[in-house]
């Protein structure tokens, strides 16, 4: 085929670009703001036309396979590769970073650093997402924590450090199950380390094995997804971080645990999956509650907001859990919706507290007049976030309750149950959803400041606003360009819970 | 012919541009849109009208020939999974797209007048628009994820015309309100949904009848889940449609502007919970529990919703009570298994009701300009009265709707309800009663809302009469009339009807009665607005422009002569009328066997008895409302009344009971807040403190052990050599006391 190296340009274009940074001429901001959303826009087509032209939708295989060796000493490739999996995931993170690199043009201190950061964030989460390698989607997998503990600790809240600190000790403290797994499946077996995923994927193991390695690597994206109850520095961690930072984490950094629960848990481990899955789905299920009613009782707005992600996690969990082909699509279909959702949402959150400079929803009300495109577009995502017909929350929702009730593994009883309790989840959702937007927004507040303090959205966060809106309604109308991306894969990956 | 079928996939797309111009130019260009203004509402009118004719002429073919239509797209097609889209055309989609255009195109010419000085004129129409684009959507799905999707669409258009004067708190707490309420009824819709795919593996309404019946017929399927699923699928229905338990969202809406009172809350989306059970029952039939909860949930809901207008001070409150009254009537005659009469009463009701909404939003446009543009106010019945002189073609149009409500004869509603009561004794004695006596009470409170409003004289003048205009003294008649005291001192009011004498209610209720508190307060506040203007000459409500009064005189003639369609016309020798033709195939439990004589006959004595019902109920209403100083005859009558003795103390105790209980809404709503609102919130308040003190507080315990470790560690190894050479010989010293004691 074509020995183009297009993933690796991809991977390795935004942080060298992004190195450069620190060599343009000191001329205020503007420029490198423009040079980084350059970089941004151009790698953002540049994968779209490599996706386009080089992946065949088809083929459930994976494709754009890039191998070479790297080091001699312990068998060590430089393998990217992407499939329907991590096709989708890739061109979220290539969309909302550059939303969000637009997003952060009101930073002005430090912002050298702060792009150069946001570049290498880029190059780490499509690095972990193309990795066809398991020690290089280790690696991958660490090295983005870096930038996101510099971004979260250097711009941000008042307790911005204690959330960075609290951030990298989670992750970091998954991370070390996460190697654990990876070296213990390398080393299993054979005299020389294998780390391929495909072979990888055609290897069983001893269950007990099988289940402790699966527990290692479910920790691991446990706390990044999070899962309860590993989530407690997500709160925290967006509560205090600048808000483009929350639409990179929100966007894309939780995805990377379900992508990895896909990847590895599902593809690697089967049996260890269909042992453990009713225990996700229990989880799940408690997770949307639980979240949703702690998203209840918040005052910060951002916190509410991230607690409303971590109840929306619940459903990808579940759509993994289901070990069903409408589950598990469910399941994708959801992390690309809510990967668009969350980050708006936290845009919108971020935007508005610029101007009313307040944090607490007890003390906010009545911005709909100043404020009022801000307004539209936050009642417009909240319902997203809802899950309003129309909108790409509500169909994923859908085909994971679809994927619940269709699904073989499980009795009546239990289903019936589940579903109930998930169904629950749906009362609550708008409750804490429109309570915040009704809050914030609605009744009438007399304000001491004179008015020209507020100003309304301007075009560029109208753009971003309205950029991510698009693809959520799109997805919502016809669902079928993200189930068309992931149909052939989902399929491949189950076909090996029924037929082996 | 085929044609128009072929193309009605069309009918909701029809409106939709116009929400999507608007939303688009309010977002992008808002200076350049807000200018047009009112040249959006003709291309909104216009693709309506279109619709509209489409759906004439989809019903006419219906009539003629009576088949249904179904054509469906592929949604998603996935391996394990596909959803459909399509349209669905039979007798019921295309009579439900008629009440919907036609009602939405009087609206939405009524609001053009009503909105124009509003700053949101092009929101409401977006609005309206869109909400248009999702109930004809909802009319013509074909199958039950269709009927979720634009049933949520619809809640949502709801939400945010509820919440579209959004500074007002009130408006926004109502909204919300009004949202979670009818997602409680999604849940039950989807839960619904989800039971009846595992069941058939269908969403086709076809399919997923022909299915079912086999499955029913071969004894196949569980009995108690499939009793479930269909009343989970009824409880989506209860909310939408307001009934007894889920009611509570559809008074607080009428915090929305009054057009959508009239469109949304009274004619079309609460409708839409009577039209999806229509939709399913054949599916329902097969189930007799549902059948009679269904049955059981109306009457309910006829009886509460009645009981509780009839204690409303705010006229939209009070109609909205009724709406609920009525739609309790269409379940009631879903339930016995009388589509025709139930689908019979939703054209009728909807026309009469929406005339009665717009009738009342002309009223309160026409208040506003004299009490002041608070609701509290210009939807108060205390401050009108007398508005017949002032306002005149809007009183006949609301009296047309009101006799048309109470069951009169010529007039729309009293040819279904007519229906519907007759239905009710064939099914049950008890239900009958319940239902005819509710029939008294809803001819009661409507005439008691056009007495207070029309009769009379104007009562926002009467602080003046008395002379004191800080007269905060003056108590509010239990039935939110004022007191006549200041007016005719002498003439102590029957305790019956007064409710001045605090200490006369504490004998029979602890807390004193605080009706009035607000009341009073409203009307201080405008004599101090308006007391200067007062002062030369009393400002007079006026009758509204002829844009608002032209679709309530369409509606007018609507409710006069919508009931002809199943009055049967003889027709060489088939008896037949246009109703009947168009749901020949649909489901009729109780008319088995009944020939055309004894029908006449029958429907001769029920008519008679439910037109003396509602007879009785005006006359009382007469008796208690009639304005006092208009007629000195009355108020010997009620002075004879009020000298009864002490028997006068007992009745007066129950009124006054009815009337507590209808005032604060059966205490339903406070009911709710206590157990729901404060459990969800203490739910939410423990679950916070969990999350904080536990999940977060192992983390940071976590964090401070190890940071105390470290310090002792510190500490510890604090560059001593002495201590280390301690701790080297202590350990050592263990070491070979272990190893002493051992070997």
């Amino acid at each position: 085929m074509n020995y183009f190296p297009w993933l690796t340009i991809i991977v390795v274009l935004p942080i060298f670009a992004g190195s450069l940074i620190f060599f343009l001429p000191h001329r205020g901001n503007k420029l490198i703001k423009w040079y980084t959303i350059c970089i941004c826009i151009f790698e953002l087509l540049l994968t779209t036309y490599a996706f386009c032209y080089h992946f065949r939708l088809d083929d459930p295989l994976i494709q754009l396979v890039e191998d070479y060796k790297w080091i001699n000493f312990f068998d060590f490739y430089w393998r990217v590769g992407i499939d329907g999996l991590s096709i989708g995931p890739i061109l979220l993170t290539g969309f909302i970073t550059t939303l969000a690199t637009l997003a952060a043009w009101p930073v002005t201190r430090d912002s050298r650093l702060f792009h150069f950061l946001m570049l290498a964030m880029y190059s780490g989460q499509i690095g972990s997402f193309s990795s066809r390698d398991l020690l290089l989607f280790f690696i991958m997998w660490e090295f983005e924590l870096i930038p996101v503990y510099l971004l979260l600790s250097m711009w941000g809240g008042k307790k911005r450090l204690y959330s960075a600190t609290k951030f990298i000790l989670y992750t970091a403290g998954g991370s070390i199950f996460l190697l654990i797994g990876v070296l213990g499946i390398g080393l299993y077996g054979s005299n020389e380390p294998t780390l391929n995923f495909e072979t990888l994927a055609n290897q069983s193991y001893p269950v007990a094995l099988e289940i402790i390695f699966y527990i290692g690597f479910l920790i691991a994206f446990a706390v990044k997804s999070p899962i309860i109850p590993l989530h407690t520095w997500l709160p925290d961690t967006h509560g205090e971080a600048h808000y483009s930072t929350c639409m990179l984490l929100a966007g894309i950094l939780l995805k990377m645990g379900a992508y990895g629960l896909v990847r590895i848990n599902m593809e690697l481990l089967p049996h260890a999956h269909s042992i453990f899955s009713p225990w996700l789905i229990i989880v799940g299920t408690m997770q949307i509650i639980y979240a949703a009613s702690t998203s209840l009782g918040q005052r910060n707005l951002k916190k509410r907001i991230a607690y409303s992600s971590i109840s929306h996690m619940g459903f990808i969990i579940i759509g993994i859990g289901s070990i069903t082909d409408t589950g598990l699509n469910g399941a994708i279909l959801q992390i690309i919706s809510h990967g668009f959702i969350g980050a708006a949402l936290f845009f919108l959150a971020g935007t508005s507290y610029d101007r009313i400079r307040l944090v607490y929803l007890d003390e906010m009300g009545g911005m709909a007049i100043p404020i009022p495109k801000i307004f539209t577009m936050f009642s417009i995502l909240s319902m997203a976030s809802l899950a309003l017909p129309g909108m790409s929350g509500f169909v994923a929702e859908l085909i994971v309750f679809f994927g619940i009730i269709t699904s073989q593994k499980y009795f009546l009883m239990p289903k019936i149950l589940i579903t109930f309790v998930m169904a629950i989840g749906m009362i609550l959702t708008p409750i804490y959803s429109l309570s915040m937007s009704r809050q914030m927004f609605y009744g009438y507040k007399l304000f001491n400041a004179p008015s020209s303090y507020f100003f309304d959205s301007g075009p560029r966060e109208l753009f971003v606003s309205i950029s991510i809106f698009l693809p959520v309604i799109g997805i919502g109308i016809y669902p079928d360009f993200v189930l068309s991306l992931s149909g052939e894969k989902v399929e491949t990956i189950l076909y090996n819970y029924f037929y082996r | 012919m085929e044609h128009t079928y072929q193309y009605s996939w069309i009918i909701p797309f029809v409106p939709l541009p116009v929400p999507i111009l608007i939303g688009m130019g309010l977002l992008l260009f808002p200076t350049a849109t807000k200018n047009l203004r009112r040249m959006w509402t003709f291309p909104n009118i216009l693709l309506l009208s279109i619709v509209m004719i489409f759906s004439f002429d989809l019903s006419i073919q219906q009539i003629n020939r009576s088949s249904i239509y179904q054509y469906v797209w592929s949604w998603t097609i996935n391996n394990d999974f596909s959803f459909e889209f399509g349209y669905f055309i039979d007798s019921l989609t295309s009579i439900m797209s008629i009440l919907i255009t036609t009602v939405g195109i009087l609206v939405l010419i009524y609001s053009d007048n009503y909105m124009s000085h509003d700053q949101g004129y092009l929101r409401f129409f977006a609005y309206m628009s869109l909400f248009n684009t999702s109930m004809l959507g909802l009319v013509t799905s074909s199958n039950l994820i269709q009927i979720y999707i634009f049933w949520e669409l619809v809640g949502m258009c709801s939400y945010l015309l509820i919440g579209f004067w959004f500074t007002r708190p009130v408006a926004a707490n109502a909204c919300q309100k009004a949202f979670v309420t009818n997602r409680i009824g999604d849940f039950g819709l989807l839960l619904g949904i989800l039971g009846f795919y595992w069941i058939t593996g269908s969403f086709e309404f076809q399919d997923l009848f022909e299915i079912f019946n086999n499955l029913i017929y071969n004894n196949e399927v569980n009995f108690l889940f499939v009793t479930l699923c269909a009343s989970l699928l009824f409880v989506g229905a209860v909310a939408k449609s307001a009934q007894f338990p889920l009611h509570v969202w559809l008074p607080d809406a009428m915090e929305g502007p009054t057009p959508i009172s009239a469109l949304i809350h009274a004619a079309t989306m609460v409708a839409a919970g009577i039209f999806m059970v229509a939709r399913l029952l054949p599916l329902f039939i097969v189930i007799p529990y549902i059948m009679n909860l269904i049955s059981l949930i109306g009457i309910i809901t006829v009886l509460l919703g009645a009981t509780l207008a009839l204690a409303q001070k705010d006229i939209k409150r009070g109609l909205a009570y009724s709406t609920m009254s009525q739609l309790g009537y269409m379940m009631l005659a879903l339930g016995m298994g009388s589509y025709r009469a139930a689908l019979f009463h939703l054209i009728t009701h909807a026309y009469s009701k929406a005339l009665l909404f717009l009738g009342s939003g002309s009223i309160i446009h026409s208040m506003e300009a004299v009490v002041g543009y608070s609701p509290d106010k210009s939807q108060n019945m205390v401050f009108m009265g007398g508005l017949r002189k002032h306002v005149p073609i809007t009183k006949i149009a609301f009296l047309v709707g009101t006799l048309s409500l109470c069951g009169i004869p010529p007039l729309a509603c009293f040819w279904s309800k007519d229906e519907i009561l007759s239905d009710s004794w064939l099914y049950s004695p008890i239900f009958a009663i319940i239902a005819w006596s509710t029939a008294g009470l809803t001819a009661f409170y409507m005439f008691r809302i056009y007495l207070l409003t029309f009769e009379g004289h104007l009562n926002i003048h009467f602080q003046n009469y008395s002379g004191k205009k800080n007269s905060s003294f003056y108590s509010i008649k239990l039935w939110g009339k004022e007191e006549q005291k200041m007016i005719n001192r002498n003439f102590r009011l029957s305790p019956l009807l007064t409710m001045n004498n605090n200490e006369r209610s504490s004998l029979f209720w602890k807390k004193p009665y605080r009706i009035g508190g607000n009341v009073k307060k409203g009307a201080l506040i405008t004599i101090t607005n308006f007391g200067a203007k007062k002062a030369s000459s009393f400002s007079y409500p006026h009758e509204s422009d002829n844009t608002m009064l032209f679709p309530m005189l369409v509606l007018v003639l609507f409710t006069l002569f919508v009931g002809a369609i199943a009055i049967p016309f003889n027709q060489e020798g088939i008896h037949l009328d246009i109703l009947s033709k168009l749901l020949t195939p649909s489901i009729n439990l109780l008319h088995q066997n009944s020939n055309n004589f004894e029908d006449w006959y029958e429907f001769l004595t029920n008519a008679t008895f439910s037109v003396s019902i509602a007879c009785f109920g005006i006359f009382t209403a007469f008796l208690l409302y009639e304005p006092f100083y208009s007629s000195l005859q009355n108020l010997n009558l009620l002075n004879s009344f009020a000298k009864r003795g002490p028997k006068r103390i007992f009745l007066d105790k129950i009124i006054y009971l009815i009337y507590d209980w209808s005032y604060n809404r059966g205490y339903i709503d406070t009911f709710y807040s206590i157990s729901l609102i404060k459990g969800i919130r203490g739910l939410a308040e423990l679950t916070h403190f969990f999350d904080r003190r536990v999940i977060d507080g192992i983390t940071n315990g976590v964090g401070i052990t190890s940071f105390f470790v470290g310090e002792g560690i510190k500490y510890v190894g604090g560059s001593r050599i002495s201590f280390y050479l301690l701790l080297y010989l202590f350990y050592v010293l263990i070491f070979l006391l272990i190893y002493y004691f051992i070997f």
